[in-house]
């Protein structure tokens, strides 16, 4: 009996068939197997050229010879997918068993921060931004003029000891120049009732100088200071704005106390207290008397305050008798040590990283 | 300046005002503007001290310096062993501390045994008891004391409450005991009770005082004294000095200083048989003569320096100080009481010029009373010395010059409403005003004239006035009620506003991008030492000094912001060894070279002031030498990405004049839009070392102009590219000292100057992650010539609406290509395509 063509060509079909299989069982990567897949029914792939020899085929053949092609075609591009998913899953699983430890993360490299008194004076301004002040600043190097005697603080007055003067050079190098450091940030109160009309109501905050250097007093430290100017401004409003910036600012309802004092450019004078936040409490939320802050006082010394002295009002060129005002002032290095428990102020002016980046957010 | 409770309770009537407690009293005189800056209760423990009689005196058995003192305290006689010389005879009375009595500094008075004899109880010197300075022995009581009294109750001083007091340069009539009691007695309810204020009969002493400088000199009241007996003050004005920190030196010194704590009137005492024809003469003094001061010191005068002088020369620097000749000292008889009215001014000016700060000065400058007071203390002091050192009064004389006017102040009801936003009752307002001396009658309705007293200068005007109404009334009484601002806030548009707000807007982004690239804000002085600019190149006369600076270290005010940064950065690697990132927002300040205009109110003033310059600045260095985590590049990146947060895209390029405090191969320019705005680099080693940094540890820097950068970037949107970028690749070989940014640019320029198709392809951001034109490799050694080094630089192009073609874009590549290195090859010939 002759042996058909067709008979041939399906042995070898099914010939390639087992080449395949074998070869399969070899490949374990997606590389491998993509190789495998041209290398077998690619276009010129083993399998496909046998397709190929179909047309050598008698008709009657061609049929059987077809059905047996597809067939195993079929079954190679069964496997290639069975074996892909099983790639597939090796891959998932070899990925899941990775281990990190993350416990040896770096979480001590250098962190940003923000200098304290520079947070309190963001903290500030933005609180009284919200009461309606607008806030400025002016020159550190001022003349004597606004620093003192349109302040009412006459150049042959005792008042002019109240604050340690750090006297400025002329550009000729005169001494005579009657420029100073600024000593507080009251000639802003006076730039801006030149510069403005009223009403008048904003917060000037900024660096002042005075010739003082011991654990308590720095050298350069940091004021602010309010002014407001319009008609029928009372002491009583005063009061009022300074309880609400007191509560505001500590997001707690505090009582605010003035008490009589002299500061020359105000008429009255009063030194103002607010009822001490950082007393500790005990649980039911009475205050406990041992607060480091207050010492038990309840009450924590702000700054000054008083009405404008129409000697000030008068020095820019607004009639006192028209408008009135009031001023008040506080220092802000000594809030931000009372904000963070800043014990030292020395701390706040040498630059130690250590202590900088106690202060990240 | 400290205050008695007991003094001043003694000049308040009604009696019985003890019953406060020092709490309350300290409270009211706190609620007066006198702040009570500390209290000390003193003697409350000497009530087992008691006056005791010497009953007599023998030799101790075994030492040559002690006797055996027989002591009756009123109850016993008791064996006291005793050190002191001067024990007074049998009868004579001394002080002595019972049994079981706990002396200042907790010293325990307990039965002893000293060298074999038995001895209970002491016998006490004033220093033992804190009522006095260090003597020599114990205390000697007048002999008709009645043993056993207890020494608090024979000398009242000794128990006794002592408030210091913060007086405010506007008050000067509370320098004295009369003052405060005076404001307080108004507080109270209760009344001055001053004392005897009336001087002696006495002929008038012609001659005794003339006065040559009226203009200086308001009031001078000479009193004349014989038959001075100079000694020790009774116990209970030693006791009262020492209490109020005065050192007890003799009667009459003594009678001044309890004067001017009575009545805050400071007064001079002479010895006048040592004045030159036993008078004085009130003058300005001769430029340079010659005085010396009480305590020695040697003073050259000036012209305006007001004397008191004798028919010679000066006997004692107006209201300042005496002089040395002329001070009551023990063998004295005959006195001069000088008690007189300065100008406050020129006291002030002289005090200063001399560098004298006394009693008398401070409160002269501050104004003492020319009126009553002046005569209160006169009187009190006459009286003492009568008493005390048993002088008699022979003669007296008064001079007036120049004193201030009394102003005469009208005050309105309704201007008490509405400065305090208060009313004050007119009964009180009347009670008031009228218990502090202030004459007031009505001017109109609701309205009075008012002459405040000789002794409050401080009031000059309307408000002065209202103050004391709400001193007294008090500040808690003011209601909460605000007055709303006329306008409500915000809708104010004042243009230097706007312009501070982006200030600080600026200034609060800037920071807040330094923080982000993890860098930690310090504060560092605004001046600085000189010496730590001069790598700076301010010239020296250019900078803004101080004239009077604490040290030569804050002598001078910071021209750049360098210098405090390496500061902190030294201190922090000599402490520790992290690494160290620190920023800076602050100002740098010079002299302009040419003046500035200014406009605006204040103009006149701002031209006459130094120019202030907002920096950000910051630095970067990794602690030790080991460690190089930073570069040059470091500082650049960060100076770009804090400007990306301003939305401004920062240029690096290369410093032209080169910065003489970076290391001159490592630094740049940053620039955005072609305009410098700050610069960065390496420090320079040579500062690095100024700066005490260890060797070879290396430091970066950078810092922004602030006035060249600009806050509230609003970013424009921009259409997404639609269709993808095409990149061609170049190979430049160039020295290695030519900036890649000087090939970046040309090849910009040259793209910018070729010729394009309307939609043509353009040099632009490609769809990777760097600009349109990316540096892919920097390459030194094998294939490039020696110095040199290989930059591969890709460009990316791209046409906004359509596909490119490589044919257009080869076209345009070859053409730029071309033109940059010609352009390049101008300057450096040996820069070639690879
Ligand atoms: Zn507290």
């Amino acid at each position: 009996m002759l042996r058909r063509v067709s008979d041939d060509v399906t042995e070898a079909l099914r010939a390639e068939q087992q080449r395949f299989e074998a070869a399969l069982a070899e490949v374990n990567d997606a590389d491998a197997l993509y190789e495998l897949q041209v290398q077998f029914i690619g276009k010129k792939g083993s399998v496909s050229k046998l397709r190929g020899r179909m047309g050598k085929l008698a008709p009657e053949e061609r049929k059987a010879f077809g059905m047996a092609f597809n067939e195993v075609k079929k079954a190679i591009e069964a496997s290639l997918e069975g074996k892909h998913r099983a790639i597939k899953t090796l891959q998932r699983e070899a990925d899941l068993g990775r281990f990190e430890d993350l416990t040896m993360a770096d979480t001590m490299s250098p962190v940003g921060s923000i200098h304290p008194v520079t947070r309190t004076r963001r903290q500030l301004s933005r609180v009284f931004r919200k009461l309606g002040f607008d806030v400025v600043d002016g020159p550190h190097v001022e003349h004597e003029l606004y620093n003192f005697d349109k302040l009412n603080i006459p150049a042959d007055h005792p008042a002019r000891d109240m604050q340690d003067t750090f006297f400025v050079n002329g550009p000729a190098g005169e001494t005579d120049s009657n420029l100073v450091l600024r000593t507080h940030t009251s000639p802003v109160q006076i730039r801006t009732m030149l510069g403005r009309k009223p009403p008048i109501r904003i917060v000037a905050m900024g660096t002042v100088f005075r010739k003082d250097d011991d654990p308590t007093h720095s050298p350069m430290f940091h004021q602010i200071e309010g002014l407001c100017v319009d008609e029928h401004v009372t002491m009583a409003d005063l009061k009022t704005t300074l309880y609400r910036f007191v509560g505001a600012f500590f997001e707690t309802d505090l009582k605010v106390r003035l008490r009589p004092s002299f500061f020359p450019f105000v008429e009255p004078g009063a030194e103002f207290d607010m009822e001490c936040p950082f007393c500790p409490k005990d649980d039911a939320g009475a205050k406990l008397p041992d607060c480091g802050v207050c010492k038990g006082s309840q009450w924590v010394e702000l700054g000054g305050a008083g009405m404008v002295h129409p000697k000030v009002l008068q020095a820019c060129d607004i009639d006192p008798q028209e408008h009135s005002g009031w001023a008040f002032g506080f220092g802000i290095d000594r809030m931000a040590m009372l904000l963070h428990e800043i014990t030292k102020l020395g701390l706040l002016f040498d630059g130690d990283a250590r202590f900088l980046e106690q202060f990240p957010c | 300046m400290l205050i008695s409770r007991q003094w001043i309770e003694s000049l308040m009537s009604p009696a019985g005002g003890e019953t406060m407690s020092d709490e309350a009293f300290g409270d009211a005189v706190t609620s007066l503007g006198l702040e009570v800056e500390g209290v000390t209760r003193f003697g409350d423990d000497l009530r087992t001290v008691v006056v005791a009689e010497v009953r007599g005196i023998e030799p101790h058995p075994n030492a040559d310096k002690l006797r055996l003192v027989d002591v009756f305290d009123g109850e016993r006689t008791i064996k006291v062993v005793c050190g002191a010389p001067n024990v007074p005879e049998s009868g004579g009375k001394i002080a002595f501390a019972r049994l079981g009595s706990v002396l200042p500094g907790g010293f325990e008075i307990g039965a002893r045994e000293i060298r074999g004899v038995h001895s209970e109880g002491m016998i006490c010197a004033e220093e033992e008891l804190g009522i006095g300075p260090d003597g020599d022995g114990i205390m000697v009581l007048p002999s008709d004391w009645q043993p056993g009294t207890p020494l608090p109750e024979a000398v009242p001083g000794i128990a006794d409450t002592i408030f210091e007091l913060g007086i405010t340069p506007n008050r000067p009539d509370a320098l004295g005991h009369v003052g405060v009691a005076a404001d307080l007695a108004v507080k109270l309810g209760r009344s001055l009770q001053p004392p005897d204020a009336s001087l002696a009969d006495v002929p008038a002493a012609e001659g005794l005082v003339s006065l040559e400088a009226p203009q200086r000199c308001g009031r001078y009241i000479g009193r004349t004294f014989e038959g001075a007996q100079v000694g020790d003050s009774p116990l209970w004005m030693r006791v009262r000095l020492h209490r109020l920190g005065l050192r007890p030196i003799n009667n009459v010194v003594d009678v001044t200083n309890y004067v001017l704590m009575l009545w805050g009137q400071p007064l001079h005492a002479f010895d006048r048989a040592k004045l030159s024809e036993g008078r004085v003469v009130v003058r300005l003094a001769a430029d340079g003569e010659p005085m010396t001061t009480l305590d020695g010191a040697e003073l050259k005068l000036a012209a305006s320096d007001l004397v008191i002088a004798d028919a010679q020369r000066p006997q004692a620097l107006a209201g300042v100080m005496g002089g040395q000749d002329s001070g009551v000292e023990a063998g004295a008889t005959t006195l001069l009481l000088e008690t007189a009215w300065f100008e406050p001014g020129f006291v002030r000016a002289s005090a200063r010029r001399h560098g004298l700060n006394t009693d008398s000065s401070y409160r002269f400058e501050r104004g003492v009373d020319f009126g009553a007071r002046l005569q209160g203390a006169c009187a009190t002091a006459e009286q003492l010395l009568c008493t005390l050192a048993g002088a008699r009064v022979t003669g007296g004389v008064e001079v007036g010059g120049q004193v201030p006017p009394t102003p005469t102040i009208t005050l309105r009801e309704a201007r008490v409403l509405a400065l305090l936003g208060m009313a004050i009752p007119r009964a009180e307002i009347h009670r008031v005003l009228t218990g502090l001396e202030i004459s007031l009658e009505p001017a109109g309705e609701a309205a009075w004239r008012c002459i405040p007293p000789t002794h409050r200068p401080d009031l000059t005007c309307e408000e002065d006035l209202i103050e004391e109404l709400l001193r007294h009334y008090g500040l808690d009484r003011l209601p909460s009620t605000p007055s709303l601002p006329s306008e409500p806030p915000g809708m104010r548009v004042d243009p230097g506003q706007r312009a501070a707000d982006a200030t600080a807007r600026l200034e609060d982004a800037v920071l807040d991008a330094m923080r982000a690239e993890n860098l930690q804000e310090v504060l560092a002085f605004a001046f600085t030492d000189p010496a730590d600019l001069e790598p700076f190149g301010v010239p020296a006369d250019r900078t803004v000094k101080v004239t009077n600076p604490l040290r030569m270290q804050t002598s001078v005010m910071r021209t750049h912001m360098m210098p405090g940064l390496l500061r902190a950065g030294s201190v922090n690697v000599a402490r520790h060894a992290r690494a160290v990132r620190l920023c800076e927002v602050g100002r740098i300040y010079d002299w302009p070279e040419a003046s500035q205009t200014f406009d605006g109110a204040t103009a006149e003033v701002d031209a006459l002031l130094p120019r202030e310059r907002r920096r950000a600045a910051f630095f970067l260095c990794a602690g030790s030498r080991e460690a190089a985590a930073y570069s040059g590049s470091s500082a650049a990146t960060i100076a770009a990405s804090v400007l990306s947060r301003l939305g401004a895209r920062a240029a690096i390029r290369p410093a032209r004049p080169a910065a003489s405090w970076l290391h001159p191969g490592v630094q740049a320019r940053v620039e955005v839009d072609g305009v410098a705005v700050g610069e960065v680099g390496e420090v320079h080693p040579d500062l690095m070392a100024q700066f005490d940094f260890p060797e070879g540890v290396r430091g970066y820097y950078g810092e922004l102009w602030l006035e060249s950068l600009r806050a509230d970037h609003v970013a424009r949107h921009q259409a997404l590219p639609r269709f993808p970028s095409t990149s061609r690749d170049l190979s430049l070989e160039i020295p290695i000292r030519t900036p890649a940014s000087a090939v970046t640019d040309a090849l910009a320029r040259a793209e910018a100057k070729a010729e394009h198709a309307q939609d043509g392809p353009r040099l632009a951001q490609g769809d990777t992650a760097g600009g349109a034109i990316e540096i892919v490799e920097d390459y030194r050694g094998a294939g490039v010539p020696e110095g040199h080094r290989a930059l591969l630089l890709r460009l990316h192009y791209r046409a906004p609406g359509r596909s490119v073609t490589d044919d257009e874009v080869q076209a345009l590549h070859g053409a730029v290509v071309q033109a940059a290195v010609a352009a390049l090859c101008a300057d450096v010939p040996s820069i070639r395509v690879r």
